[in-house]
């Protein structure tokens, strides 16, 4: 993965110098309230129910097991022992104290980490697939292209202060395991005719209130004008993006009210004039930054191994983990492994310091010492060979990390809601935990095959419910939390967003609702049909009539 | 108010910021004034005559198309920053820088300082810091990062280029 350079950590430094100071002239009033929160904001900074919330940056889901066993002393010593993987790869901590921001983040930057605009209305972390450089499917490698971005937008001086977030997202190819089309930039990486390896650029989707696919502005795009492309996109956007009200001040808004295609010619006429600047990609960064994703030195005589077919004929339990929890790695012998961050029962997302630790060990053991965040909030080892399968499994059983429902419908996605956040119209824990509870028995998951269940606290989305296969969302009833259920939604590269089923359904009634859902796709699927593609097919209708049938 | 011009406080400023008062009596005073560029396009006959050189204040919302097509013809050009928030300016000095413009570009407004090393290297030379927010410590800001990636309009390198 990528190393820092002497500038890389030396700015890493110097920020944390700068927000310590920031916070200093705060703390003695020298810095009025609303202007300490733009800053802290831009630092990953928020204020929530109980106390601060800290994020700090997982730069394209990447890290080092050294960084995960910062990141679980970070947790024991400033936070209660646990933090929480979010939707953008990164992880937040619930319980520092102000004053000690400044120490962890000095703590983080010993190990080339940083909490650097991980929130604030900025150039956000850039996210990507979980399986890139190890996935067949791909066309090439799109983290090299994530780390040049991250440069690019770490203290844009012109930037910093977007009329609203800003995310850009990237896809490695054809299949889309990075939401892209759900961020104000996506970008697909994509073989032009003349077979030249390039990008294809959307623009304009999001989520919140407002949520929107994003369109395609340029189909292809050399790699040497990435920058320049982006810039050019994000200047356009600085200067004409809505800022008279923050619900109508993203990207998505404006391309929306301009057209894609007037928004188009305005980028391009921008683009014109700085695509020959001295923003164009040299052949020798990009080099440079691919030398730090070479592919590993894989064990030759891994695909030897005969081992694994033996104990999947054994033990029933594994054979379950090693095909719903581990994917095909391009190296025959190799298996890239997902940790579930979706126990029983569990906040979803959580990881205790334990676990972090645990997870550092293994990774150094079985994984090159790395590890990935996947933007649905589990963990991935991503290079284990398959032979070794069996005793991480084991381990990972252990410490609750091996549940072997990706995929199902207890990989939920779920934002904290309002046990932890500020803005949450309802809680969500509780509703996944009744899921959970509902839900356990793993034949019958397996039975209704892959499902993608999201839920959000409140419209902020910050879980992605539009785009789940069945959405959830808590909404606030005079004083009560209540829940409104979509159907229909992908983030994948057929991204769609869901459709509201009916009102919304009482607190103590979710799991029952989605019971009776999924008993309409049993009846009505068709052999091997994914319940994304059931409800596409035979529409709402049949779903909304057993859900608001009159009871008997 | 503390004007820093090239990062250091000066205290000669020839120019005045006419008031909206003074515009809507059309009562200028004399000498180096910076008026809004609607007034100039409203008046800018009239303006000929007057008495002292004539700057404008840009804001966010305005239609610069004309203003980039011959920049130089003002000797200043102010760009007004209503709120902390407000990021436009940054971008608008560029644009301005990047026409050709080689007067001075001054931030006035919400200008403090936490965005005095961003403005400066957007391309602003002048930086207009209200009272209450002026301290010695602004001189830190310009301090604080002895690396950048970006290019700007103080040095259009890029850290892959430098
Ligand atoms: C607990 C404190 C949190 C607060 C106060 C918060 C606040 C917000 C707000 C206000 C938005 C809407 C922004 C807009 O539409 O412009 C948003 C969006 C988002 N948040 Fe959070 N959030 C929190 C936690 C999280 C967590 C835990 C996750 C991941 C599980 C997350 C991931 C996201 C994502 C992915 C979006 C983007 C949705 C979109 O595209 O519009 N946030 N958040
Ligand atoms: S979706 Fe709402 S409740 Fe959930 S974390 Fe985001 S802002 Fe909070």
């Amino acid at each position: 993965m990528y190393q820092y350079t002497q500038v890389d950590q030396q700015l890493v430094n110097e920020r944390v110098a700068q927000f310590r100071d920031q916070t200093r002239r705060f703390l003695a009033g020298d810095l009025p309230d609303d202007e300490y929160l733009a800053l802290r904001l831009m630092n990953g900074l928020y204020v929530q129910r109980h106390a601060p919330m800290l994020r700090v940056a997982v730069p394209y889901g990447m890290m080092s097991s050294q960084q995960m066993r910062t990141l679980a002393h970070v947790a024991r010593k400033w936070d209660k022992g646990y933090g929480h993987f979010t939707t953008r790869t990164n992880i937040q901590f619930n319980w520092p104290k102000l004053e000690d921001v400044p120490d962890i983040l000095e703590e983080l930057a010993k190990v080339q980490m940083h909490a650097i605009q991980t929130s604030g209305n900025c150039i956000r972390n850039t996210t990507t697939d979980q399986f890139a450089g190890v996935i067949a499917d791909e066309i090439e490698d799109p983290r090299p292209y994530c780390e040049i971005i991250r440069q690019w937008s770490s203290l844009h001086p012109e930037f910093a202060y977007l009329p609203r977030k800003f995310k850009i997202a990237i896809s490695g190819g054809p299949t889309d395991r990075a939401a892209s089309q759900v961020h104000d930039i996506g970008l697909h990486i994509v073989k032009n005719d003349a077979g030249e390896v390039g990008f294809e650029v959307l623009v304009g989707g999001g989520l919140g209130r407002t949520p929107v696919i994003g369109k395609q502005i340029r189909p292809f795009l050399q790699k040497k004008d990435l920058l320049s492309y982006l810039e050019a996109i994000v200047r356009v956007y600085n200067l004409k993006g809505r800022r008279d009200n923050k619900y109508k001040a993203r990207i998505k808004i404006l391309v929306n009210a301009l057209g894609v295609d007037a928004f188009r010619e305005l980028v391009e006429a921008e683009w014109e004039q700085i695509k020959e600047s001295d923003l164009q990609l040299t052949e020798t960064e990009i080099e440079r930054v691919q030398g730090f994703f070479k592919p590993f030195e894989y064990d030759a005589s891994a695909a030897n191994d005969s081992s694994l077919e033996t104990k999947l004929a054994e033990d029933q339990s594994f054979a379950h983990w090693v095909r719903q929890n581990t994917v095909e790695h391009k190296v025959a012998g190799y298996r890239a492994v997902i940790v579930s961050l979706k126990a029983h029962l569990k906040p979803k997302g959580d990881i205790s310091h334990q676990q972090m630790d645990l997870v550092a060990d293994l990774a150094d053991k079985y994984s090159f010492g790395e590890i990935r965040s996947t933007h649905n909030q589990n963990l991935v080892l991503a290079d284990v060979r398959q032979q070794d399968l069996y005793e991480l499994w084991q381990i990972l059983e252990e410490a609750n990390l091996a549940r072997a429902n990706i995929n199902t419908l207890t990989d939920m996605t779920v934002c904290p809601g309002g046990d932890f956040c500020a803005l949450a119209n309802a809680k969500t824990l509780g509703i996944a935990d009744q899921i959970d509870a509902k839900f356990e028995d793993l034949d019958y998951l397996y039975d209704l095959g892959e499902i993608k269940l999201n839920m959000s606290g409140c419209i902020n989305a910050c879980s992605h419910h539009h785009v789940g296969h069945i959405g959830i969302l808590g909404v606030d009833k005079k004083g009560e939390d209540w829940y409104q259920i979509t159907l229909g939604g992908s983030d994948g590269e057929d991204a769609s967003l869901g459709k509201v089923i009916g009102k919304a359904v009482a607190a103590d009634e979710v799991a029952d609702t989605l019971a009776k859902v999924l008993s309409v796709f049993v009846e009505q699927r068709i052999e091997g049909e994914r319940f994304i593609d059931c409800v596409r097919r035979i529409g709402l209708t049949p779903f909304k009539e057993n859900v608001y049938a009159p009871a008997h | 108010m503390p004007l820093l011009i090239n990062r250091e406080l000066v205290d000669n400023d020839s120019w005045q910021l006419v008031g909206e008062e003074a515009l809507e009596n059309n009562e200028l005073p004399a000498g180096d004034i910076i008026v809004p560029l609607a007034f100039y396009q409203e008046n800018s006959d009239a303006l000929i005559n007057h008495d002292g050189e004539v700057a404008i204040q840009l804001t966010g919302d305005d239609e610069i198309d004309g203003v980039l097509e011959n920049p130089s013809q003002f000797p200043l050009i102010a760009i007004f920053i209503p709120a902390l928030r407000d990021g436009r300016a940054f971008s608008i000095a560029r644009l301005l820088k990047r026409a050709g413009f080689k007067g001075q570009i001054r931030a006035i407004g919400d200008v403090s300082h936490d965005r005095l090393d961003f403005l400066t290297r957007c391309g602003f030379d002048a930086l207009e810091i209200p009272a209450d927010r002026f301290s010695d410590e602004v001189f830190n800001a310009f301090s604080e990062f002895s690396v950048r990636y970006q290019g700007c309009e103080d040095d259009s390198r890029p850290v892959y280029r430098q």
